[in-house]
């Protein structure tokens, strides 16, 4: 009894993870088959179709093509869509940059020094890291309005990479503690102080962990969606994700077929690259670094 | 912030007004009701949806397993400000797939991005979001060692026994530090929630976000201290949960 019931069940457990896979697979796969059949038709609608002819118009577009529409209750003034796009990678690079400078030095005196009060210091740190977006959005708001960083690209990208450092100085000190001790020493004996040390033989040993760091805190810079939208107000300082929301953005009933979806959808494709392209580079890594495995080998 | 006044630099002091207020305020219990329904709903189909991935991208039966699990993390890798406005487009209510989709299977039509608000951006966030669950899940049934199985096929036992009697309590920890971990990502949730209200909140904010609640209250309504006492409720929730989330990785390691 039990052997035919083992007949039956086994195959039709199989049969019920296919379905179950089909199903994974379209609910994942429908939205991104429309961003990306949309993004090189020649008619942006808001269902997915097989284009009649595929094109590359919507891409000439957003680098030739003056933009008009803005958010409700704003004036705007025509600009050009790539404009957002040098905007993010202007917010990237910026992000990065602020957050290698500050928490390379961070990591190696927490991995290198004792002094007291370091593990009170470290845990600290984390808890900053993990602090949740609701929360800091107005204080930092109000902070950014004092230092007239507000409607300021370079503002934003330090705010941006205030909430970064934290957790990167975590992890570049992870990648600090696995350089051995003697190489340092014996730049010591070569008569390196402190700081020689630091830019001449530790970093270079701790490049390809930089580089990671680097690329998450310019992903973080790109992706930002939170911290543009509370800091920036005119339209020519938008990144790309509050350009995307300024387009679609809307009240009840308004959006329809008015949104000129191909141009849109062309944009993100362009936003997707970077992200994508780093993801598939440095995969390993940064299932650690997602998972919270903060030491990275 | 929150213990002072309306302004920051001519501040008063209001001690735990703000607080008060926000506690004794009735659409804040709304939108917490809104956020606790939007939290453990998406908290279950994300882990669902994260196990069953997790399942297909460790197991044996199916080939090509990389691409599989590449086209599983895709959503999660591009910026969030997509995820929302792709699935805008999708359900949108005249001319979206999905209520195309319904409407060829004789289903009515639902009016997604109005009425149905809350459920629309579960969807998204189940979707953008359920590869975390997946990663964490896949890694921890990747290390369960291959012996145990095959020493379970020695003795005949069924798929259901071995996942009750062997896998369930060897990825016990990660899947609490799953839950929590997730748990925390949706209760301060913002871009789909803004994506889909947008700049003027709901009538009765009756399917705000807690997040966006503060935030309407600070920028609409320019009552920046009652939005930053509910944001530092919502940071304490979630300081408990890191605590008990360092907790839960200090026992597993």
């Amino acid at each position: 009894m039990s052997k035919m019931l083992k007949k039956i069940a086994e195959p039709s457990f199989t049969v019920i993870g296919y379905v179950i896979l089909f199903t994974l697979f379209a609910y994942v796969l429908t939205p991104l088959a429309w961003l990306f059949v949309t993004a090189f038709s020649a008619t942006g609608s808001p269902y997915l179709e097989i284009p009649k002819e595929v094109t590359l118009d919507n891409f000439i577009r957003i680098f030739t093509e003056q933009h008009t529409k803005g958010i409700a209750g704003y004036a705007a003034h025509p600009i050009y869509m790539s404009r957002w796009i040098a905007n993010s990678l202007f917010i990237g690079f910026a992000t990065m940059i602020i957050t290698i400078v500050l928490s390379a030095p961070a990591g190696y005196a927490l991995s290198r020094l004792d002094f007291r009060g370091k593990d009170l210091l470290m845990t600290a740190i984390l808890l900053i890291g993990f602090m949740p977006m609701t929360a800091k959005m107005l204080p930092l708001y109000r902070l950014g309005k004092l230092l007239g960083l507000i409607d300021n690209l370079l503002g934003t990208a330090i705010v941006i990479a205030s909430g970064t450092i934290p957790t990167q100085i975590w992890i570049i000190k992870g990648f600090f503690d696995h350089i051995p001790r003697e190489i340092e020493e014996q730049a010591w004996i070569c008569g390196c102080g402190h700081l020689m040390t630091l830019f001449k033989v530790v970093l270079p040993a701790a490049g390809p962990g930089l580089a990671i760091v680097a690329f998450l805190s310019f992903l973080s810079g790109w992706g930002n969606f939170i911290v543009p939208l509370i800091m920036i107000y005119s339209e020519d300082l938008y990144p790309i994700s509050l350009g995307l929301a300024s387009i679609f953005v809307h009240n009840p009933g308004e959006i329809g077929l008015a949104i000129d979806y191909g141009s849109a959808c062309a944009l993100s494709v362009i936003y997707t690259i970077p992200p994508i392209c780093i993801y598939f580079a440095f995969r390993e890594h940064l299932m650690k670094i997602k998972l919270g495995k903060i030491e990275v080998r | 912030m929150a213990l002072v006044g309306k302004k920051f630099l001519h501040y008063n002091f209001v001690g735990l007004k703000n607080y008060i207020k926000a506690l004794s305020d009735s659409y804040f219990w709304i939108s917490m009701k809104v956020t606790l329904y939007y939290c453990l709903a998406s908290l279950a189909l994300r882990f669902l949806l994260g196990l069953a991935a997790a399942f297909y991208i460790t197991s044996k039966a199916f080939k090509g397993k990389g691409v599989m699990a590449a086209i599983f993390l895709l959503p999660y890798i591009i910026p969030g400000a997509i995820h929302s406005y792709v699935w805008l487009s999708m359900l949108e209510p005249d001319y979206g797939t999905v209520n195309r989709v319904l409407r060829a299977l004789n289903l009515p039509p639902q009016s997604w991005t109005y009425e149905r608000l809350t459920e629309s951006i579960i969807a998204v966030n189940c979707w953008a979001g359920y590869a975390l669950a997946m990663l964490v899940l896949a890694s921890a049934l990747t290390s369960i060692p291959k012996e145990y199985y095959e020493i379970s096929d020695i003795y005949g036992a069924s798929r259901w026994f071995k996942f009750r009697k062997i896998t369930l309590p060897l990825i016990k920890y990660p899947l609490i530090l799953t839950l929590i971990l997730i748990f925390k990502e949706d209760i301060d949730d913002f871009t789909y929630a803004y994506m889909f209200t947008g700049e003027t909140p709901y009538p009765d904010y009756k399917t705000e976000l807690i997040s966006l609640y503060a935030y309407h209250k600070a920028f609409s309504d320019f009552e920046l201290g009652f939005g930053c006492a509910v944001g530092f409720i919502i940071a304490i929730i979630v300081f408990v949960l890191t605590l008990l989330q360092l907790k839960m990785s200090e026992v597993r390691g």
